[in-house]
């Protein structure tokens, strides 16, 4: 399990930020056999690289497992202090190359999470050559960008009385025939990523972290989409034919109302979906 | 003194960029730059740049600043060593990756962290420079506090942006574009431009400028016709701090611009420059910003032209 969020310093309840609760919250998912990531701010300006550091030494004390990384300056403080817990790059540390990964592999990084615009063939290459485990995200709003100035205020941070309560609501944006999700310093997917009929592939192909977002979502969608892959990557593995379970799709499309894409796995545009069974079952998809 | 770092997007605009003043220009590479080919030039007309470059004592920087599929490299590596051999020492770069083979390959290029790098911190700074880069382009909305800290802790040089349109997010940590249209063109050399990603081949297409209702869980508009806000920027007022703090190179995009308006951008912000350290004591903004605001108006006009095309295509 991944705590914290990257996007805003100021989420209620973010573990990368509340560096007090991170001891019992690491204790707690050990003894339920987990393991405990923590996430980093993605886009830590200046005055925010103290508290980089403090987390980085609470991370460690607490018993993280990794830190997950998006920005460089972050993965070199980890350097720099001797890489007290492992970094796993994440969606916005921008990899797209096996060089790339190799250089953060250098600098304390034993895992990957490639850009989301990497294709499954690319990322094949890049697992073989950067010398790096690779994560593939293979449920969930796809990360589309972000930014430092939420979105959703319309004062600042310290003077809107919408923070930090604005972003916990859901909110869309549509324009013609596109839909996004904003979490005021986000953009993510309007349609949630969903390789749930390409897993056989993935588990051919080597892989084997599989990644399921859940920030921004309600615990009922972590629960039972992450149900879902635990059962289905089990079959997967276990090899011989591979059918979706009609559950399966239901609960993938009742926690998506707005649709299923596979991203960029496959090389198209993201919101694209590549597939039979789950488009047949769903034609508004 | 700061160096005068412009924009050219064509041969022409190489002439007019150089010929207006600017110490330095920027020229992509064909299907490596954040611009569509159009733009962007191709080994016969960038060696024709540097040799041009050379006879007026210049520099011509070559950006490969797009960040590849990992298959790609061995093209990177035959072009870049391609533009070597013809006397290109100056490259932009954006994966540190990247970064690190070509310097330890040629060591003596000289490498310049791009604006895709994102570079907001000063240990961000210090990543690039031991990835290889001697200077690193400051992210649009850095402040002032901390480009005197890379300044003066960092060891690297420091490029600041003073004409430009800011994204709505992090330049380089977008992909709404190609979220919403994304496709593959090789060209001759087998290099894949990735028309829809800015990040990958340069085409970005402008989703954020649509008009966009905001829509709540039950599908309730709570905003109409809302824009994520791009916003131009002009930092002419800061051109004296940013001398003052040994800047080392101040940028101007417009590549997608007309020639006769780079060179029209170019003279302004040139003659400002040498009258800002001709008398800094007696140097006073006023008397330039009338000329700053036509210049700034025609570039709006022939960006907007754009943006409505590029929105337009992306429904194609």
């Amino acid at each position: 399990m991944c705590l914290g969020s990257p996007y805003c310093r100021r989420v209620d309840g973010n573990y990368a930020e509340a560096l007090d609760l991170l001891p019992g919250a690491v204790s707690l998912l050990h003894a339920a056999g987990k393991r405990a990531y923590l996430t980093t701010p993605a886009v830590p300006r200046e005055a925010d690289l103290p508290h980089v550091s403090r987390l980085v030494d609470a991370a460690a004390a607490a018993g993280a497992d990794a830190l997950e990384i998006h920005n460089m300056g972050v993965l070199r403080i980890v350097r720099e202090k001797g890489r007290p817990v492992p970094a796993h790059m994440g969606a916005y540390a921008n990899v797209y190359t096996h060089l790339a990964a190799g250089v953060m592999r250098d600098a304390g990084a034993v895992r990957v999470r490639p850009n989301a615009e990497v294709s499954l063939d690319e990322m094949a290459i890049l697992a073989r050559e950067g010398g790096v485990e690779v994560e593939v995200l293979v449920h969930g709003k796809i990360p589309l960008g972000i930014t430092d100035r939420c979105f959703l205020l319309t004062e600042s941070e310290e003077t809107d009385p919408k923070c930090p309560s604005a972003c916990k609501a859901v909110h869309w944006l549509t324009s013609r025939e596109w839909v996004l999700k904003t979490v005021g310093k986000g953009v993510l997917s309007g349609r949630d990523m969903c390789l749930l009929e390409h897993l056989p592939r993935l588990v051919a192909d080597g892989f084997r972290v599989f990644r399921v977002e859940g920030l921004y979502e309600t615990a009922a969608y972590r629960s039972e989409i992450g149900a879902v892959y635990r059962e289905a990557l089990a079959r997967a593995f276990a090899g011989g034919s591979f059918a979706l379970e009609d559950r399966w799709g239901d609960a993938a499309r009742r926690h998506a109302p707005r649709g299923l894409c596979n991203g960029y796995a496959f090389g198209t545009a993201g919101r694209a979906y590549i597939g039979t069974v789950l488009q047949d079952a769903n034609p508004e998809v | 003194m700061a160096e005068l770092l412009a924009s050219g997007g064509s041969m022409e605009m190489v002439r007019a960029a150089f010929d207006n003043g600017a110490d330095a220009v920027y020229v992509g590479a064909t299907g490596w730059s954040r611009r569509r080919a159009q733009f962007e030039m191709d080994d016969a007309a960038i060696i024709e740049a540097q040799r041009y470059a050379r006879s007026v004592g210049r520099i011509l920087r070559v950006a490969f600043n797009t960040l590849p599929a990992s298959s790609e490299v061995p093209l990177f590596m035959a072009r870049t060593d391609a533009l070597y051999a013809a006397g290109v020492r100056d490259f932009i770069l954006t994966d540190p990756g990247l970064m690190m083979a070509l310097k330890n390959r040629l060591p003596d290029t000289i490498l310049h962290a791009s604006v895709g790098c994102t570079i907001i911190n000063i240990q961000d700074a210090l990543f690039y420079k031991e990835a290889g880069a001697s200077q690193v382009v400051a992210e649009c909305r850095m402040g002032k506090a901390t480009m005197r800290r890379i300044k003066a802790e960092a060891g690297v040089g420091l490029e600041v942006l003073v004409h430009a349109t800011t994204c709505y997010t992090l330049l380089g940590r977008c992909t709404m574009s190609s979220y919403t249209k994304y496709g593959h063109r090789l060209d001759a050399s087998g290099k894949d431009h990735f028309p829809g990603s800015p990040n990958r081949g340069g085409l970005c297409y402008r989703i954020c400028l649509t008009d966009w209702d905001q829509v709540g869980a039950a599908g309730e508009i709570e905003a109409s016709g809302v824009q994520l806000p791009n916003r131009a920027y002009f930092l002419a007022d800061d051109i004296p701090y940013l001398i003052d703090h040994g800047v080392d190179t101040i940028k101007i995009q417009g590549r997608e611009y007309s020639v006769p308006l780079v060179g029209r951008m170019v003279l302004f912000y040139r003659e400002l420059i040498d009258a800002c350290v001709r008398d800094r004591a007696g140097f006073r903004m006023d008397p330039w910003r009338e000329r700053m605001a036509r210049i700034v108006a025609d570039r709006d006009a022939e960006r907007r032209e754009k943006t409505a095309g590029l929105i337009s295509e992306s429904l194609g």
